[in-house]
């Protein structure tokens, strides 16, 4: 039986003890794992020991800095207690960092993919001091529109109503800043469908809109926005006719009427309020084309308007109405709207 | 409430390939979709230039992914994505410094896109890539809009040539070239060029013109470039095109009958079409003519002004920095400039003076420059010193074998172009090295013996001259050629397709039982020659019937007219045979020389003759390859053209033979050399492996190894066994593998 003896012979091979030798290195055992490996350099993660808790400016920047972590959750909570901490703090006393530097970090959150976050962005903004914001409304429009033209239907909601809350706070400049006029205005035709005749009858066009089972909400809401946009553009209130949101240069007589007779162009001299008075000359920027011109007075952004725009809304305005319901009524505030700027526009002298 | 079933689209929240397949198929429904999906791109584009540097990955979906959906649909909607490619060349012309590596190849790729869905001209596209290419920083880059450009060029140019496209990156490169003659950026314009010449797409003078100027410029690497195209671009181009036709060929009726047998897929039958389409590829490419390709030496306006200035420029000129290389090459250049434009420039001969010693490095290529620099319009009193020199300073008794050998090739390189350089003492004194014990100096003697032979019998020693030269300078027809005396030209390989006739009238003659020397009739072979006017090409016959009405006016006499009808041919063409009946007669004895010029000037050849001339050229190239019947220096001389450039290993010849003994591993490794490795079982592999190991054998393997002697008394004794014996042998054996062997497993 040969091969009972061999297979004895490899059964007993195990539990050899392996040979010592003087001047060899010790053998290996068979299930030895190489565990050395190679780094340039050893990072050793501290843990912070002192006693005292961090200021909360400290905690501020850095839950600012996880805004832009790749988990959802961590994005959702820093931004959750960035809001807390806003809304907390006396409104007298300045932020730990400006909104300038704010803003760059958080416009990029419009476009993200998780919803939870997007609410939570919106409750942030929302706590922004208002007056600080209305400066830096340009560059927080093209992440807007980006959002507006999104394909995943939610973002485009929540693009929607950051749109509606900058109205609320900085309507003028919204609808004044270069590009904010020609450019949403498309935006907002390509969310609701209306560019063109035929895409306009297609209910299917709009069917994409939310999630399935919203029911026309959403529409409802684009539409209620798309009111508050024009209302600011070129309603009643909007700062077009005399221009009192402009430079000082045209409204010398509206104003300077209630100061002295001697010192009537006042505000021409003085000190221009808003934050960057001389845009408009774009004396930096590339040169722009018709769509992302500054349109800062009524009666220009109500020619263009006019020219472009006036058509197809009122069609799908037309169609809304007969849609009847929630987005019927909510077109009704639009059309309202749409009278106004009309009638201003016979009063301008451009006819409809 | 029962939850609405979610549609695939609904579930996925950002599909831009999914809806570029939409588009695809219908691209007027979803004119909305991609309206919204530009105006996205213009949001994200208008972000990007407020601050284009920054690499912040704004959601779910990216600049990059935006570009590349509209590139893809772009061709759908024209009247949309007017200013896309315009503002794509923008940012990659502004920008292309600090954008992402991601971005940047992305929009590199859909310019190429847009190109190939002509919504962008090529000129276009070339002149945004090319200022890219020649002034970034990035490797990926260069390389990337390198190989777009050369892939635009070469499609533009798949169909017809596109002259004015071509022109105009002509242009281009000339300017960068010419422009900046100390950068290095030239580079591509070599690049490109070598790229295009290669594939045959640019083949013009205006290419090479690139190339010179290149080879006149300042930058090393430029000059390098340039100078490399000259001596190895044409050579580079015909391998490329033997290449391209050695791809294998495919057996359609295979192909065919294995569709028809095998599972029929779809993957299956596009196999079969484009295996069709291959084929028939490669037949119109059998049917077209072979495109008329010059080499660029001969393309170039101006050799001699070019050369010189080569020389001063690069060779003369103290300040040139090119190393001793990148001198011979640039002198090799010249040389082959010279040598086949019969050039001459004054101070070049001179210039090799100092060169010409043993211990230059790398003697031979000069050698080989020197030996390609002289022609027959060289004045011998130039040339003569430099043998003169060689001479001295290489072949003497006390230098190595190399060298002498190395110096009699060479000289024998410039006599067999100008013999004139050579006097009589000296070449009788060279003559004797034919004798050398060393193998390579004694070949070297020998060819430069029978060379004189050929050329010059009269100033070899009377005893030295061989039995043909002595001959031909009795009767008086070898003479001694003047300085810049020309032969009259004849066609190549003529005298071949004559003895190759001649070879055949005498077969035909044979079977018809004939002698084979007596002259017929011309008539009847030249008739069968007409006949075979059309061997190949069918096309030509309702060609040639236009003609046939033209023959009776003007009396040119053409084959149909003999073939089919018996009408009597023109006077002119009997007149004309009739002297061609009693030339032959008369001038039997006449040179060769006057013989073929001969059958060129009193026939016309058929097409048929000049395919059988070619076949015959082939022939011949390919016999002289063969060692045997001639030397096989004259069989060299013969097959070399005189395009192709002397080397230095011909200057070296047989010095290998003379390299002094080898040792043993060296012989051992040359006898190796062409063989292939033995065939070795794998049991004798393992064996060999064990052995290696120090491992030791088996129990078996002893035994069948041991001493036979040793062996033999126990096999005597076994015969011898009793029974009982026997039996108890056997037991013993089946104890002993009970208990597992002689000493057992006590232990267990």
């Amino acid at each position: 039986m040969g091969s009972s003896a061999k297979k004895k012979k490899e059964k007993q091979k195990d539990f050899q003890k392996p040979k010592l030798r003087v001047g060899k290195a010790k053998a290996k055992p068979e299930n030895f794992t190489d565990t050395s490996f190679k780094s340039k350099g050893i990072t050793l993660t501290q843990q912070s020991l002192t006693l005292t808790a961090p200021t909360t400016n400290t905690q501020f920047t850095s839950h600012l800095s996880h805004v832009t972590s790749k988990s959802d959750a961590q994005r959702r909570d820093s931004l959750a207690h960035l809001t807390s901490y806003l809304q907390s703090k006396p409104s007298t006393t300045p932020l730990p960092t400006p909104v300038s530097t704010l803003l760059p970090t958080l416009s990029p959150l419009i476009l993200d993919a998780s919803s939870s976050v997007r609410t939570n962005l919106l409750k942030l903004l929302r706590a922004l001091p208002a007056g600080d914001v209305a400066d830096h409304v340009v560059q927080l429009m093209p992440y807007v529109r980006a959002g507006m033209t999104h394909l995943a239907p939610d973002i485009r909601i929540t693009a929607v109503d950051v749109l509606s809350w900058l109205l609320g706070i900085a309507g003028e400049e919204v609808v004044g800043c270069a590009g904010g006029w020609i450019k949403t205005l498309n935006c907002f035709l390509s969310v609701l469908g209306w560019h063109t005749e035929e895409s306009a009858k297609w209910s299917a066009n709009r069917a994409a809109f939310g999630k399935a089972g919203a029911k026309g909400k959403p529409m409802v809401r684009v539409v209620g926005v798309l009111g508050e946009f024009l209302g600011a553009g070129i309603g009643e209130g909007s700062g077009g006719g005399g221009g009192d949101g402009d430079v000082g240069m045209m409204d010398g007589e509206g104003d300077g009427a209630a100061v002295g007779f001697p010192v009537v162009q006042t505000e021409v001299h003085m000190v221009a309020k808003a934050a960057q008075p001389y845009v408009y000359l774009n004396l930096f920027g590339s040169p722009r084309d018709e769509e992302g011109e500054m349109y800062e007075t009524r009666e220009e952004r109500w020619r263009v308007f006019q020219g472009r725009f006036l058509a197809p809304v009122e069609r799908g305005l037309e169609s809304a109405r007969q849609e009847g319901g929630e987005v019927g009524r909510a077109s009704m505030t639009v059309s309202k709207v749409m009278k106004e700027a009309v009638e201003y526009g016979r009063g301008v002298g451009f006819e409809a | 409430m029962v939850k609405r079933k979610l549609g695939a689209l609904e579930k996925v929240e950002a599909d831009l390939p999914n809806l570029q397949q939409k588009i695809r198929r219908d691209p007027k429904s979803y004119i909305e979709d991609f309206r919204a999906q530009h105006y996205q791109y213009e949001s994200h584009r208008e972000i990007f230039m407020a601050a284009p540097s920054s690499t912040t990955e704004t959601g779910l979906i990216s600049l990059r992914e935006l570009i590349d959906f509209i590139a893809h649909v772009a061709h759908c909607y024209p009247d949309i994505t007017k200013e896309f490619p315009q503002q794509l060349m923008d940012i990659l012309s502004q920008h292309h410094l600090i954008l992402q590596p991601e971005l940047r190849e992305k929009i590199v790729g859909s310019l190429v896109l847009l190109r190939k869905k002509e919504i962008l001209d090529s000129a276009t596209l070339l002149q945004t890539l090319f200022p890219i290419l020649v002034s970034t920083p990035s490797k990926t880059l260069r390389a990337l809009v390198f190989q777009k450009i050369l892939m635009d060029l070469r499609t533009s140019n798949a169909k017809a040539t596109n002259h004015k496209l071509n022109r105009t990156m002509q242009t281009v490169l000339f300017n960068l070239v010419t422009s900046d003659r100390t950068s290095s950026k030239g580079l591509w314009a070599i690049k490109l060029t070598r790229e295009l010449w290669k594939r045959q797409i640019w083949s013009d003078a205006k290419a090479v013109d690139v190339m010179k100027e290149a080879s006149l410029a300042q930058n090393e690497k430029v000059i390098v470039g340039g100078v490399r195209f000259f001596l190895g671009g044409d050579k580079e181009r015909e391998e490329m095109e033997d290449e391209s036709s050695d791809e294998e060929a495919i057996d359609m009726g295979q192909v065919r009958h294995q569709a028809g047998i095998n599972k029929k897929t779809r993957s299956n039958a596009r196999a079969v079409a484009k295996a069709r389409a291959a084929v028939k590829k490669k037949e119109r490419k059998k049917n077209q003519p072979h495109p008329l390709n010059f080499s660029a030496l001969h393309l170039l306006h101006d050799p001699q002004g070019y050369a010189e200035s080569l020389f001063s420029k690069h060779l003369q000129n103290t300040k040139s920095k090119l190393n001793l290389d990148q001198k011979l090459m640039v002198l090799q250049l010249i040389t082959r400039l010279v040598g086949l434009h019969k050039l001459h420039i004054m101070h070049l001969y001179s210039y090799f003076q100092k060169y010409l010693t043993p211990r230059q490095p790398s003697v031979t290529s000069f050698l080989a420059s020197l030996a390609q620099a002289s022609h027959d319009l060289v004045p011998p009193d130039d040339l003569e010193p430099l043998v003169q020199k060689i001479a001295n300073e290489f072949v003497s008794e006390a230098s190595a074998a190399e060298v002498a050998s190395a110096g009699l090739n060479a000289i024998r390189e410039i006599c067999a172009r100008q013999p004139l350089a050579m006097n009589e003492t000296l070449l009788q004194d060279l003559v004797m090295y034919r004798k050398s014990k060393d193998k390579g100096v004694m070949m070297a003697g020998r060819g430069l013996l029978s060379l004189f032979r050929d050329v010059a019998p009269e100033m070899l020693k009377r005893r030295d001259r061989g039995k043909d030269a002595s001959i031909g300078l009795q009767k008086g027809d070898k003479k001694e050629k003047r300085f810049a005396e020309q032969s009259a030209g004849g066609i190549e390989g003529l005298e071949l397709l004559e003895k190759w006739k001649e070879e055949e009238r005498r077969k035909k003659r044979a079977e018809l039982g004939l002698p084979s020397d007596a002259e017929d009739d011309e008539e009847e072979d030249e008739e069968a020659d007409w006949a075979a006017w059309n061997v190949d090409d069918d096309e030509d016959s309702d060609g040639s019937g236009d003609w046939v009405n033209v023959q009776s006016d003007v009396e040119i006499d053409f084959s149909d007219s003999e073939d089919e009808k018996d009408g009597p041919p023109s006077k002119k063409a009997k007149s004309a045979e009739s002297k061609k009946d009693d030339a032959p007669a008369e001038k039997e004895e006449e040179s060769a020389e006057a013989k073929f010029s001969k059958l060129a000037t009193t026939r016309i050849l058929t097409p048929a003759d000049l395919a059988k001339l070619q076949e015959l050229r082939e022939e011949a190239a390919i016999n002289a390859l063969v060692p045997g019947a001639r030397g096989r220096n004259a069989a060299a001389n013969v097959t070399r053209h005189r395009d192709d450039p002397l080397t230095a290993e011909e200057i070296e010849g047989l010095a290998a033979l003379s390299a002094g003994k080898q040792t043993r591993e060296e012989r051992i490794a040359h006898a190796r050399e062409g063989k292939t490795e033995q065939h070795k079982s794998v049991t004798a592999k393992r064996k060999e492996r064990k052995e290696d190991q120090g491992k030791s054998t088996t129990n078996k393997e002893k035994a069948r190894k041991k001493n036979f002697l040793m062996t033999l008394g126990k096999a005597k004794s076994k015969n011898k066994r009793s029974l009982v014996q026997t039996r108890a042998v056997l037991k013993a054996h089946q104890d002993r593998a009970k208990r597992g062997g002689r000493r057992g497993n006590v232990g267990m």
